[in-house]
């Protein structure tokens, strides 16, 4: 019996007939099976590979639409300040090939300046409340306060970001522009740098409510995933520190947020990438001039997300599409911008993360 | 967990069946009714609860046909217009209207800006789109079957925002130019006191007002100032999108409705507001200015000045409907008039889009219909001259 | 958080900056509270005395009328960016979390393809809508229709849905995978019965933030759905779809009162909207850690 298995090279089971049908099913079913997994796999690997599909069709796309305005806009784009579509209707010219009205002159440097400076506002309004929230979530608030209320920041995150800009140019502004820049301007000192923050304070539409609202849209970002973080701080070292003699503080500064680094650095750069691509409610609240840097804290300006929702209509009516090609050209910058960024804090993050080995996960 | 699924499942259903199931009613059954009544072979619409009035009819009467328009019936189609901010209100107006005659097309407006307007009746996003600027030579080399149909007469007015200023105060050209480029930053400038004399004029700083959109009113107005400075000419010259120069006290708005509640918001402001817009401005406390014409008059935006200017233009009109009526030597002529255009692919995907489109602008023309006071009155635009009806009823008959 | 001695610090600098701390970061809450109920009221203080229910079932008509076509609109907005969206971001944060082969030095493979969907998490949501309006909708001359708008959405959001995919999966705890191996299962009868099973609810909360994340987008849309005035039809290009957030971005400043309230109309129902996805989605989370019995 055994020779005639060992000579046959396959494993017959001893079985009777009926089984030897289901075993036969069986095998069927083995191929299902294994084709299942084959289906998982390859269905899995082409769902994978469309995102980054999606990356590369947005930016092919950019750049064959800005490659005309590149050309004739050439590297002085991102420093001059002048946005002029020139004599749309007079006869066009040709420069380089290219077809473009007569005196069409664009540049982007207040655009970039705007972008920058609404997230510098943003970042710097954000992140003392987030961590200050994340804080109050973790320590200070009883359980049954905590959650309901970090329920409740969670919530903020998904508030369309055009009925942020609605209430922020309806409502925000217009308070801010009554009752605490005036007191602000006429109480800040003449030097320097506090300088930019005296003079004209507008109607509320400017570059100081729209980093103040853009802090406010990326609060929830950062907090929660702060919250999260420092939830899962172990509490041996915090107690370890406690029992050194640190306070509440000491312990937050030494303990919790060195811990946990990495991860509120990735926190703040994905907030950080969500401030310079946010686009409506910026445009309702800056005001939306063209051609020069807020001239002080609270003057009206733009950034390049709100032009580019603004000019494209209007672009279109630009018959060489010349218009069309430079706003490619400035979403091209501004996508430029926020891949950086998130790449950049990719390697921060790995490159941090290599150095903490946690410790006694508890 | 199957279970909050299975609930949460029922609760779409339920919910989407509660809005289909409110929908049905409100559309099938109104007790308001639409009556109609003939009155100097213009056809009047009037909403009655219930049975009509006295003298109004339930089924519409045909006017006579106007010699040279003739409205089509067309087949059920869906038409999407958008554009000038300024034509929006009287869109408004004209497509209930419209649809309570002939209800197989729907026709859904927008206001987003002439250059909008032009631009997506020029690449095929929209049916119609609405613009107070003729379209330029290089749109017309790049999309060479454009056409801009003229549909109404309106004009522009200058809205300001000085509390205890009430009067009508007299602006030109350069002063205005001057204004938009910070030359003059303060009402109480002696460029302003000289022509306004006896009209105190406060310290107050002046903030400029300009479309950020790309707008036909943005293109009527720099082509006044272009007209009245040659600095303004050469610097910025016109367009529907110009590069504003940039000043001290300056906002950009979006649209006609923008510019009418940023004025009211901003004390000290001046800003170029189309006509249909009046009613707002005057409700909101505001008032507007007396502009001077190419004969150096100053002339208040009335229905006797815009006809003026108009009747002087009209001679002249090409049967494109390509001309600029701004700055004018007429007299009593006010020097911010328009032509609305309407801006159309001469040749459609499809004939019922076509036939439609067609039966929709005839409508909008006709003297017995679109042209009537009850619908321009509401916007106080003028009518269009026989002369022009016709040029416009030829290029609407060539759209196929 | 427990004291374990009674420690009093000593110098006065450090329990001034205790106390400092300890009120900062209260103020911090009030700072992000107060702003968010502000805003919430004043959305509510400006829809509801104008609120009239015939809102919901008339369509736009002259220069007031109603949302109905907007609401569908969102609604079918809605549900095909949870198909298009939801199948690729699901089974991409499969492929992330189980299948991806690793590498040879014992990492997770699979970096320039998480590095992509990350950068995709992040991008300006108005660029994409201007590449969607360029190459679909004039390029292809499709126009402003629903596909070119569940594109680009589906674009947008795909890269949150697969994260949290990724993470609910990393979350089923080893031994099930392990056991379902032991038993003899494959792969995919394992993932499929097993795996996807236990992360059901973190991946419906995925979909749900991103369907959140959807309905309020308005600057792509702008460029790629259009407008109109009729319900959604069921045609994929050619014809223009509604949305709720267009008439926020619209009317706000229009100087007619009727239209004024037709923005704050929608931003209303926006809300309720939002808050109906987010509370299911937290129902969702606590109803599992109620029946989870691992811990993280």
């Amino acid at each position: 019996m055994g020779d005639d298995i060992a000579s046959s090279g396959m494993t017959l089971p001893v079985v009777s007939d009926p089984t030897r049908r289901a075993f036969g099913l069986r095998r069927v079913g083995s191929f299902l099976r294994g084709s299942e997994e084959s289906v998982w796999r390859w269905s899995a690997r082409v769902a994978s590979l469309i995102p980054l599909v999606g990356l590369v069709f947005v930016l092919t796309v950019l750049a064959i639409k800005a490659w005309p305005a590149i050309r004739v806009n050439g590297p002085g784009f991102l420093t001059r300040s002048a946005w002029s579509p020139g004599s749309t209707y007079g006869a066009p010219v040709r420069t380089d090939g290219v077809l473009h009205p007569v005196g069409s002159s664009y540049g982007a440097w207040p655009l970039i300046a705007g972008t920058l400076q609404t997230s510098a506002i943003a970042l710097i309004v954000a992140l003392p409340i987030s961590l200050g929230t994340a804080f109050a979530l973790t320590e200070r608030l009883p359980r049954w306060l905590a959650r309901p209320i970090s329920f409740f920041v969670e919530i903020l995150a998904g508030i369309p970001s055009v009925i942020i800009g609605l209430w922020g140019v309806l409502t925000l502004g217009p308070f801010l522009a009554d009752h605490v820049y005036p007191f602000i301007s006429n109480n800040m000192p003449n030097v320097p740098v506090l300088r930019y923050f005296k003079g004209n304070v507008g109607y509320g539409e400017g570059l100081l409510t729209s980093g103040l609202v853009l802090g406010l849209m990326i609060v929830p970002i950062i907090a929660s995933t702060a919250r999260d973080l420092f939830l899962q701080v172990p509490p041996l070292p915090k107690e370890g520190a406690e029992a050194l003699g640190m306070t509440e503080a000491e312990v937050a500064r030494r303990v919790t947020i060195p811990w946990v680094r990495s991860g509120l650095i990735g926190a703040t750069v994905l907030g950080l990438g969500r401030a310079l691509g946010e686009t409506i409610a910026v445009a309702m609240i800056t005001g939306s001039i063209l051609g020069k840097v807020a001239p002080n804290v609270y003057g009206t300006m733009t950034t390049i997300a709100a032009t580019i929702v603004s000019q494209l209509d209007s672009a279109a009516t630009d018959g060489t599409g010349f218009a069309i090609s430079t706003l490619a050209e400035a979403g091209l910058v501004l996508a430029v911008i926020s891949v950086v960024v998130n790449v950049l804090a990719r390697v921060i993050v790995n490159r941090t993360s290599q150095h903490l080995a946690p410790v006694g996960r508890g | 967990m199957r279970n909050l699924l299975r609930s949460l499942t029922a609760l779409a259903l339920v919910s989407s069946g509660l809005i289909v199931a409110l929908s049905l009613p409100a559309s099938a059954s109104s007790k308001v009714t639409t009556c109609f009544r003939l009155e100097k072979n213009v056809v009047h619409v009037k909403k009655f609860h219930g049975a009509c009035g006295g003298g109004w009819l339930r089924k519409r009467p045909t006017p006579a046909p106007v010699a040279d328009d003739a409205v089509e019936t067309p087949g059920s189609a869906s038409l999407t217009e958008t554009g000038s901010t300024l034509l929006y209100p009287l869109w408004n107006i004209w497509a209930p209207a419209y649809q309570s005659e002939f209800s197989q097309v729907s026709v859904t407006t927008g206001g987003t800006g002439s250059g909008t307007g032009i631009a997506d009746a020029a690449s095929g996003t929209v049916d119609i789109g609405s613009s107070d600027a003729y379209l330029s030579s290089t749109q017309l080399t790049s999309t060479p079957n454009l056409l801009n149909i003229p549909l109404a007469i309106s004009y522009q007015i200058i809205e300001y925002n000085i509390p205890g200023v009430t009067t009508h105060l007299k602006l030109n050209g350069t002063i205005l130019s001057s204004i938009y480029q910070g030359k003059i930053v303060n009402w109480n400038d002696p460029a302003i006191a000289a022509v306004n004399p006896g009209v105190t004029l406060p310290n107050l700083k002046i903030v400029a007002l300009h479309r950020s959109d790309g707008s036909g009113d943005t293109f009527i107005f720099s082509q006044y100032l272009a007209d009245s400075d040659p600095t303004w000419a050469s610097k910025y010259a016109y367009g529907t999108t110009i590069s504003w120069p940039t000043i001290t006290n300056e906002l950009g708005e979006n649209g006609n409705g923008g510019m009418v509640s940023g004025c009211q918001a901003t004390v000290g402001c001046i800003a170029y507001v189309g006509i249909s817009y009046l009613n707002s401005v005057l409700s909101d406390g505001d008032t507007y200015a007396q502009l001077e014409n190419g004969n150096g008059q100053y002339e208040m935006p009335t229905s006797t000045t815009v006809a003026a200017e108009a009747a002087g233009f009209t001679a002249k009109t090409p049967a494109s409907g390509t001309i600029s009526m701004i700055d004018g030597k007429i007299n009593g002529g006010y020097p911010i008039v328009n032509y609305e255009y309407a801006i159309v692919n001469k040749s459609q995907a499809s004939t019922t889009t076509a036939k439609a489109i067609r039966s929709l602008l005839e409508w909008a023309i006709d003297p017995s219909y679109g042209q009537s006071a009850q619908y321009l009155g509401q916007v106080r635009f003028e009518p269009l001259p026989v002369k022009i009806v016709t040029q416009s009823y030829k290029q609407i008959k060539s759209i196929q | 958080m427990a004291t374990v001695t009674n420690s009093y610090p000593s110098t006065r600098s450090r329990r001034v900056r205790e106390h400092f701390f300890r009120g900062l970061s209260l103020v911090a809450l009030i700072f992000v509270i107060g702003p968010s109920l502000w805003l919430i009221a004043d959305v509510v203080i400006r829809a509801v005395p104008h609120w009239q229910w015939s809102v919901l079932t008339t369509v736009p008509v002259g220069v007031g009328g109603g949302l109905e076509n907007a609401i569908l609109g969102t609604l079918v907005i809605m549900v095909g960016v949870l198909i298009i969206a939801g199948t690729i971001g699901v089974l991409t944060g499969i492929h992330f979390a189980e299948l991806q082969q690793p590498r040879r030095n014992g990492k997770a493979g699979g970096n320039f393809l998480r590095m992509a969907t990350d950068v995709m998490a992040g991008f300006p949501s108005i660029v994409l809508g201007y590449v969607g309006y360029v190459a679909l909708c004039v390029g292809l001359h499709w126009g402003f229709s629903l596909l070119p708008a569940l594109i680009v959405l589906s674009i947008m959001v795909t890269p949150y849905i697969s994260k949290s995919t990724e993470s609910a999966l990393r979350q089923v705890p080893t031994n099930y995978r392990e056991g379902a191996e032991a038993l003899g299962m494959s792969t995919g009868y394992a993932l499929r019965k097993v795996v996807i099973k236990s992360a059901l609810p973190g991946i419906v909360t995925g979909l749900l933030i991103a369907l959140a994340i959807a309905v309020g987008e308005t600057a792509p849309l702008l460029y790629t759905a259009g407008i109109t005035n009729n319900l959604p039809s069921m045609s994929l290009i050619h014809q223009p779809i509604a949305y709720l957030t267009y008439y926020v971005w619209t009317d706000y400043n229009q100087p007619i009162k009727a239209t004024q309230y037709l923005s704050f109309d929608a931003a209303l129902i926006l809300i309720v909207l939002v808050l109906v996805l987010l509370v299911s989605s937290r129902l969702l989370v606590n109803r599992t850690q109620r029946y989870a019995e691992g811990r993280r």
